[in-house]
């Protein structure tokens, strides 16, 4: 493994593609998302199995391959055992992987939620950008709304970036780019004692100052023939952005992979990704801007 | 059924109106003083009370606040209900995923922002309760040092909220990194503080003693995790069907009393089930912000202003004053604080200066060392010399902080 390819790589083009697959029901939805995402990124393809691998297991997939029309040159099938998690995110290290799509449920029950689905804790354990689709279909349906979070990261340009890559490659014409703005203990401290003009400037003030920050963010970007949207929505970061694209129907939603790895407390006090990873409000990006 | 009689109801009226009005009056002056409020509210309270008004014109303090009828009963059954309140909106504001999400200068600036106080308060209590005026059988001196520890541990988040959001400081890493930090010391002290009542009266062995502290874990553990979920399901379907705001007003205070009154039942204390309670209920994303609001607006106007003047009422400031215990307790308070909390700050990636502005941003105690301190007064804990000294010690770190960090803080250099 070559790992210094792999550090300070730029998020975007998708070189390599990689789709984790499992023979469940959905098996011939993602391969059908898969082709789609090759095709449109012109990326090669790698199609991982973590499992046991039997006669049974690969005439059916031999068949769903031929049936969708892979590009043999372009694509690669690697079967391998061992845990699914740890297989999968080693096999992604050691193939340069620039986005892994997998499926995933909306929601999952919660002993699941707590003990960690094999998509979601890939989602939170990837040294690459990650796709997850909540409905894949064998006629993968067109994106067209996607919105991101313009959280004030150093990540967030290469989210931007990333999206701009990304919405050019599926021709959409514009981006949203959600401002969260959560002000902890901001209701007890006006309780406390503030005249209703006091507050007002504050509120006034501080989404000026948020707004500058982000406007600061997109001018480092390069985005021509995009239109970009800039909305604000109050409440906790993570649940603010996902309660937005579930009630507005978005098709996306682009974040900045965590800054730190997420474990079983984050769920215990869900914040940030894991509100979005607890209940998917739409297909979701995270991206690994390796910086 | 005990009632109060024509005159007593009276009575009760007059004395509530009187505390509510000149506690405004008085806030009012603090604020464009630019002072923490509850400096206001004591302030008038100590006025109003024996310390002043009780010293002049006696009759006038007891047509007011004739506390040794039945009106005193009913005063101080409306102070301890408040007590409660204040707690619950307290631990409303803590949240768990802010702590989290500052990572270990967060969690270096809680810890040794209480481990280093909490010692030194312990330390000086211990070996040398005789600077505090305290003589004490060997287990009422263990629980009255433990006390003194949680005492200077101890951090005010409505204080400090305000005092950073005045110096623009707020929507910066330190910040952000103080908020949590007193989150975290607010729920350490009052967990801390509950176990000091638990284990009050004497002959406890030590099952009983562990079986308390399994209670107050267990029980906290429980309502942030199951509690707080099914609260997370209830919430939407209470602010949608239910009326608006008075559903889910009534069902939070109601899950407020029943908690508190369940720790209370333990042995614990009803301020740490209102505290608990706070949290499972604000910390829920669901819950709206409007009515985060109105609960805030209730409590802070019309039950802190009740709680904070009762206090004067019912001390005697004056004759309580002892300067060397309020100077020893203020020396205690600045160096535990000043220590713990920069030195944490320091490992965790701030520069001195700014390490030194989170121990004076952590510094400040304000309202809720003031309850804590007359919790520990009901309880017998402490007296009336400490007390006053823990209040004076409270307003002085409060009053402090926002000129010390204006100094050594510049909000033009945003962290984030």
């Amino acid at each position: 493994m070559d790992v210094f390819k792999l550090k300070k790589r730029s998020s975007y083009p998708f070189e390599t593609i990689a789709v984790a697959f499992a023979f469940s029901p959905r098996l011939e939805n993602l391969l059908y998302e898969a082709k789609h995402y090759a095709d449109t990124f012109k990326s090669n393809l790698i199609l991982i199995h973590a499992g046991e691998k039997d006669l049974k297991k690969e005439e059916t997939f031999d068949t769903l391959f031929n049936q969708i029309g892979f590009n043999k040159v372009k694509t690669k099938v690697i079967w391998m055992n061992g845990d699914p998690t740890e297989t999968i995110l080693d096999l992604c290290k050691l193939n340069i992987v620039d986005l892994l799509i997998l499926g995933a449920l909306e929601k999952e029950n919660l002993y699941k939620y707590y003990v960690g689905s094999i998509a979601r804790n890939i989602s939170r354990r990837a040294k690459c950008s990650v796709l997850l689709l909540t409905s894949p279909s064998v006629a993968p349906k067109k994106i067209k709304k996607v919105v991101l979070n313009g959280t004030d990261n150093a990540k967030t340009v290469h989210t931007i970036n990333t999206s701009i890559y990304f919405a050019k490659a599926e021709k959409i014409k514009e981006l949203t780019i959600v401002q969260e703005i959560d002000m902890p203990t901001f209701t007890m401290t006006i309780a406390e004692g503030s005249t209703n003009s006091e507050v007002n400037k504050i509120k006034k003030d501080m989404l000026a100052e948020e707004s500058q920050k982000l406007h600061h963010l997109i001018d480092k970007c390069y985005c021509p023939d995009i239109l970009i949207n800039i909305k604000s929505v109050n409440g906790k970061p993570g649940y603010a952005i996902s309660n937005y694209a579930k009630t507005k129907n978005y098709d996306l939603l682009v974040i900045n992979s965590p800054d730190s790895q997420l474990g079983f407390f984050d769920r215990i006090f869900t914040h940030d990704t894991e509100y979005i990873l607890a209940d998917l409000p739409c297909n979701l990006l995270i991206v690994h801007s390796r910086v | 059924m005990f009632k109060l009689n024509h005159t007593e109801f009276i009575g009760l009226l007059v004395a509530m109106g009187t505390m509510l009005i000149l506690a405004r009056l008085s806030s009012e002056l603090a604020r464009r003083l630019r002072i923490p409020i509850v400096a206001g509210e004591i302030f008038i309270g100590i006025v109003l009370g024996p310390s002043i008004l009780g010293e002049f014109s006696s009759s006038t303090f007891n047509f007011l606040f004739p506390l040794k009828s039945n009106v005193g009963i009913a005063l101080d059954g409306i102070t301890q209900l408040s007590a409660v309140l204040l707690l619950f909106i307290a631990g409303m504001e803590v949240q768990m995923q802010l702590v989290l999400r500052q990572g270990k200068a967060a969690v270096y600036t809680s810890f040794l922002g209480m481990v280093i106080p909490f010692f030194i308060g312990w330390y000086f209590a211990f070996y040398f309760p005789n600077f505090f005026g305290m003589q004490f059988k060997d287990d009422e001196k263990f629980l009255f040092s433990l006390f003194m520890g949680t005492a200077m541990s101890i951090s005010a988040l409505p204080v400090i909220a305000k005092i950073l959001m005045d110096t623009n400081l707020f929507r910066t890493k330190l910040g952000m990194v103080i908020i949590a930090s007193a989150m975290l010391n607010d729920l350490v002290g009052w967990l801390i503080f509950s176990l000091i009542i638990s284990l009050m009266g004497t002959g406890k062995s030590w099952s009983v003693i562990l079986l308390d502290i399994s209670i107050i874990i267990g029980y906290g553990v429980f309502m942030l995790t199951v509690g707080k979920k099914l609260i997370d399901k209830s919430l939407p379907w209470i602010q949608k069907k239910l009326s608006w705001p008075g559903g889910v007003l009534s069902l939070s205070l109601g899950v407020c009393f029943f908690s508190a009154a369940l720790t209370e039942r333990l042995g614990i204390h009803a301020v740490l089930g209102a505290f608990i309670a706070g949290i499972a209920i604000g910390d829920s994303v669901k819950l709206n912000e409007k009515a985060r609001e109105i609960i805030h607006q209730f409590i802070s106007n019309v039950f802190a202003p009740l709680f904070f003047v009762s206090i004067g009422l019912k001390i005697n400031f004056v004759e309580n004053f002892n300067l060397n215990i309020t100077l020893i307790i203020l020396v205690i308070a600045y160096s535990g604080k000043l220590i713990g909390a920069s030195l944490g700050a320091k490992l965790g990636g701030f520069s001195n200066k700014e390490s030194l502005a989170v121990g004076f941003g952590l510094n400040a105690r304000g309202a809720m060392e003031i309850i804590l301190g007359t919790l520990a007064l009901e309880a017998g804990l402490i007296n009336e010399v400490i007390f006053v000294a823990l209040v004076i010690m409270a307003l002085v770190t409060s009053i402090t902080s926002g000129s010390a960090l204006k100094w050594l803080a510049n909000p033009r250099e945003k962290i984030v």
